[in-house]
């Protein structure tokens, strides 16, 4: 079993991490050559200004106009990304691991805190899922594509709240927990989760468009 | 759950069975200095565990040094560890978690035998 | 749910359609995929997470409660996604409906981006399916029957060039008798104001031509109109994806006020034609802006009363409501100065629709669905059914909107909703209301 931990934080951590900031890099290079080549006419528009403006308003709960039509999503929304983001990063266990590898060393959650950020993000997994199975007008546009990327980020925090838990057998289940992050990590150029990578740019544009052009709200 | 369950009983059972077996002799790496513990403290049988290693030389874990170099010559055995290490340290000083984490995982690690990942030894 | 059970004859998508083969609708729509567009719509198409957020926005969708198909979201997935999917290889009887859909139940009206977190622009992913049924000649044949006049005459109503001078000069002849001295001056090179209208005025609207006369007479503005094309700011060419017309349209709207040496376009009520002027026309040619400046008339007759150049005679009684076109509102941030032209003209309240300004909804005209004639006027006015309780909701009796599409859509509305309100164009009541020489 050690070998297979090994494994997993070893080769297959850099294989993970290689395909998520080289994918995302490579993505992003592609996309702004794309964009510079094929969408002159909107990038010409790009303003710095305007593009943190609507950013800025998005990140507000309950300011933009759609945050205000949907308020189960916002909640939902907001403390998903928040913790999907702030465990990972800031979790003891993962902070001791930077502190083995690379002696890094920074701020972490309490164990406690941890603990329950994870089950908000299992419970919005489940309001997600329960939307696209329940309300008529996700339903209707869901595919397998969104499944796919709720499966793939849901399984990440299951497994690790089970090991951490240590419920079943504690290596198999680290081992999943970790194989899973490594999923996770390497599809976000890949799928679509790869708005984390895009959506500051899309939303950058429509504030610039609505800012600099129209003059006029767009949130 | 019919096919989970057999798996569920057969998980609570080697857990009772593995704590009943190591009752006896376990000590635990639980140093007051870290004050309230987030995770259950690692388990640690120091005889039974340099008996296993075959570790005759106290110094080979513990040792002196300052400024986070170590020093393998100077054995520090009956001081503990939290006395050098500081859970917040100073300086270049090693803190006390790391320290632990050093001495057990890198050792591990390089004779490639005993745990390795944090549920191995922080065992609840 | 979707566009195939709610399909609708129409003899321009019906000949179009009965042309097609599948090898040429791959091609054609790779063709427009990898020649047209780029990162934008590669990035929309990959994030939208499909929450469902943007089902609050559309007003097709809220009047339609439980059908899913009429939201932003579910358009997309009915038509640009499966063309992405399928990588164009679709079948005619598909294009059938990916047309009637992009034409006639989408406004462009751009309300969704503000439910959208992401900013995704569903407009511009429907005006791009759009372009693809353009180029396969499937459009609904009243609206192709004005982009046929426009790549004819430059105008999008037929009108031949000495029907224009003539009707502008008989508007000129009528208002002498109310306003001795007025002039509408042809062709006047260096003048301030280029002041261009949409052909459906001189053809069956000539009354805002006269009292926009009136209005620059009495307010001593020096201004002109063309005598030749260029005249017509309109552009259901922009509505219909036939982006070549829409090009050359815009060209001889802008290069006509150049001659002229004037130093600024006005555009008279209208949204859809100041969207294709001011934001989408000059990007087709290559210009980031326009070669001679563009204000709407929103804005002039703001400019005109903080200048002191509009003296009322009387107050228009009101209260009154306001319909706040998408194109000059969510295009161009004129709600404000909307209202304060409106404050100046009007005596009593304005009772405000709700939501309104940046957030409003859409008259369900807008974007080229009017122009779609007779067989989808009940899909734009059984498709506003918000609009109707949002009217009926003011109380009121009158309802200003600077827009023709506006116009067109709410009357249809208030018809059929037996709502018994009156529309208005700023411009109806700047004349009503103002000092006119002693007859």
């Amino acid at each position: 079993m050690n070998a297979a931990y090994e494994f997993v934080t070893g080769p297959l951590a850099w294989i993970a991490w290689g395909i998520f900031l080289l994918g995302s890099a490579w993505r992003l290079i592609s996309m702004y050559q794309l964009a510079k080549k094929k969408d002159a006419s909107s990038w010409a528009f790009l303003d710095l200004g305007f593009s943190l403006r609507s950013i800025v308003n998005w990140l507000i709960p309950f300011n933009a106009l759609g945050w205000r039509k949907n308020p189960l999503l916002t909640v939902t929304t907001f403390a998903f990304h928040v913790c999907l983001v702030a465990v990972p990063v800031f979790l003891m266990a993962h902070v001791a691991l930077w502190t083995e590898f690379f002696g890094l060393s920074y701020a972490t959650l309490p164990d406690n805190v941890a603990d329950i950020m994870t089950l908000v993000v299992l419970a919005a997994c489940l309001v997600f899922a329960g939307r696209r199975l329940t309300q008529k007008d996700v339903a209707y546009i869901t595919t397998g594509k969104d499944w796919l990327a709720l499966a793939i980020v849901a399984l990440p925090f299951l497994t690790g709240f089970l090991a951490y838990h240590q419920v079943f057998d504690y290596q198999i289940m680290l081992i999943a927990h970790i194989v899973a992050g490594e999923i996770m990590l390497a599809a976000i150029p890949f799928t679509r989760l790869s708005h984390m990578v895009f959506a500051a740019f899309t939303r950058a544009y429509m504030g610039s468009e609505f800012g600099g052009v129209r003059h006029a709200r767009d949130w | 759950m019919r096919r989970i369950l057999p798996l569920l009983i057969l998980a609570a059972l080697t857990l009772v069975a593995a704590q009943a077996l190591a009752q006896e002799s376990i000590t635990k790496l639980a140093p007051e200095a870290f004050g309230k513990f987030q995770r259950p403290p690692a388990l640690f049988a120091h005889d039974k565990h340099n008996e296993k290693a075959k570790l005759d030389e106290c110094v080979v874990c513990h040792h002196g040094g300052a400024d986070g170099k170590q020093d393998k010559s100077a054995s520090t055995e009956g001081t503990p560890c939290a006395d050098c290490h500081k859970v917040k340290p100073a300086g270049k000083a090693t803190g006390l978690q790391r320290a632990y984490h050093k001495q057990c995982i890198d050792c591990h690690r390089a004779k490639g035998k005993g745990p390795l990942a944090c549920g191995q030894c922080h065992k609840r | 749910m979707g566009i195939t059970e709610r399909l609708i004859e129409d003899a321009g998508l019906r000949r179009g359609v009965s042309l097609l083969t599948p090898e040429k609708i791959e091609k054609t729509i790779v063709a427009v995929l990898q020649g047209e567009t780029g990162a934008r719509l590669k990035t929309y198409a990959e994030t939208c997470m499909r929450c469902g957020m943007c089902a609050e926005a559309c007003h097709f969708a809220l009047s339609h409660p439980g059908d899913p198909s009429y939201t932003p979201a579910g358009k997309v997935h009915q038509t640009m996604s499966v063309l992405l999917d399928k990588k164009g290889r679709v079948d005619p009887d598909f294009i059938y409906g990916m047309a009637q859909l992009a034409y006639t139940e989408c406004n462009l009206c751009r309300r969704c981006v503000h439910l959208c977190p992401i900013g995704i622009d569903t407009a511009y992913i429907m005006s791009t399916v759009r372009r693809i049924c353009h180029k396969l000649g499937c459009t609904p044949q009243y609206m192709q029957d004005t982009a046929h006049s426009h790549a004819s005459t430059f105008n999008q109503m037929w009108v031949k060039d000495d029907e224009w001078t003539d009707s502008l000069m008989w508007q000129e002849d009528e208002a002498r008798e109310e306003f001795p001295g007025l002039r509408i001056p042809l062709d006047k090179e260096g003048a301030d104001i280029y002041y261009s209208v949409i052909a459906p005025e001189p053809k069956f609207r000539t009354q805002l031509i006269y009292q926009a006369a009136a209005i620059m007479h009495m307010a001593g503005v020096d201004w002109t109109m063309p005598a030749q094309t260029g005249w017509d700011n309109s552009d259901m060419c922009m509505f219909s994806g036939d982006f070549e017309v829409m090009g050359r349209l815009k060209r001889q709207h802008f290069e006509s006020a150049q001659k002229l040496k004037v130093k600024r376009i006005v555009m008279g009520e209208c949204g859809h034609a100041f969207r294709s002027v001011y934001d989408v026309g000059n990007r087709w040619l290559g210009w980031r802006w326009h070669p001679v400046p563009v204000i709407h008339a929103v804005e002039f007759y703001w400019e005109l009363i903080q200048e002191g150049k509009i003296k009322l005679a009387k107050k228009f009684p009101g209260p009154v409501t306001i319909q706040d076109p998408c194109n000059i509102v969510r295009g161009r941030g004129l709600q404000q100065k909307l209202r304060e032209v409106t404050r100046f003209l009007v005596e009593g309240d304005i009772i405000e629709m709700h939501p309104n300004m940046e957030h409003n909804f859409c008259c369900a005209a807008g974007g080229g669905v009017i122009n779609c004639g007779p067989p989808f006027k009940n899909v734009r006015v059984e498709g506003n059914a918000v609009k109707a309780e949002q009217l009926k909701a003011t109380g009121v009796k009158t309802i200003i909107t600077p827009c023709h599409n506006c116009h067109g859509g709410l009357h249809d509305i208030i018809h059929h909703h037996k709502l018994g309100m009156d529309l208005k164009f700023l411009s109806d009541i700047i004349y009503e209301c103002m000092e006119k020489p002693e007859a």
